[in-house]
């Protein structure tokens, strides 16, 4: 809600931001966890896709074509060690406004996928 | 078990920039003080070679690079909002 000429209107923050002759600056994260899972890279996305299916419930959970799981505006994707095809990394990347989110996210998947996935 | 977060708070949007020299002092006050500085066309990237972390500066944003150690990447994350305006 911005007041200017002497009248109110709401508009969004970002429009807001702008009408106050102010930038966004934009706070990333991209953090990196590995997990062993002795499956291909693709294998493993769809399991993790699977198992957040199983524990956010009413979050929007897409899993894309191009190799990415995101959930609400969270990407996740997932590559091999180079060492180690068992053990991969996932990078998950998201922005500080869903912090609490991709926080809980990156303690969640370090602890592994649960066993029973297909 | 685990719970996600159930109501998302909405955080602030952030505004202004991260100034290098002072970012660096507050850095090596926290005890980081191995860090390689790269200029880039838009600002400029910090490699903390002991903690492997790079973060990657810009006037308009600022990106923050680390393995799944919650506590540094929530330090560096107070750090880099100490220079930011919340609205």
């Amino acid at each position: 809600l911005i007041m200017k000429e002497n009248s109110l209107k709401l508009v969004s923050s970002e429009q807001a931001l702008k009408e106050l002759g102010l930038n966004e600056h934009q706070l990333r994260f991209t953090c990196r966890v590995q997990l062993q899972d002795p499956h291909c890279d693709s294998d493993t996305l769809h399991r993790i896709y699977k198992h957040l299916k199983s524990v956010l419930k009413g979050y929007t959970i897409q899993h894309l074509p191009d190799g990415t799981v995101i959930v609400e505006s969270i990407v996740i994707k997932v590559s091999s060690s180079a060492e180690d095809t068992n053990t991969k990394v996932l990078l998950l990347s998201w922005s500080y406004q869903d912090e609490d989110l991709g926080s809980f996210l990156s303690t969640l998947l370090k602890k592994g996928l649960p066993s029973g996935l297909c | 078990i685990e719970e996600p977060p159930v109501v998302l708070a909405p955080k602030p949007l952030l505004s202004g920039a991260v100034p290098l020299e002072a970012f660096l002092a507050t850095l090596q006050k926290h005890g980081i003080s191995e860090v390689k500085v790269e200029e880039t066309a838009d600002g400029h990237i910090l490699h903390l070679q002991a903690e492997d972390t790079l973060i990657q500066l810009e006037e308009d944003g600022t990106h923050i690079v680390c393995d799944n150690n919650e506590p540094l990447r929530t330090t560096l994350r107070d750090l880099v909002l100490r220079f930011l305006q919340k609205l």
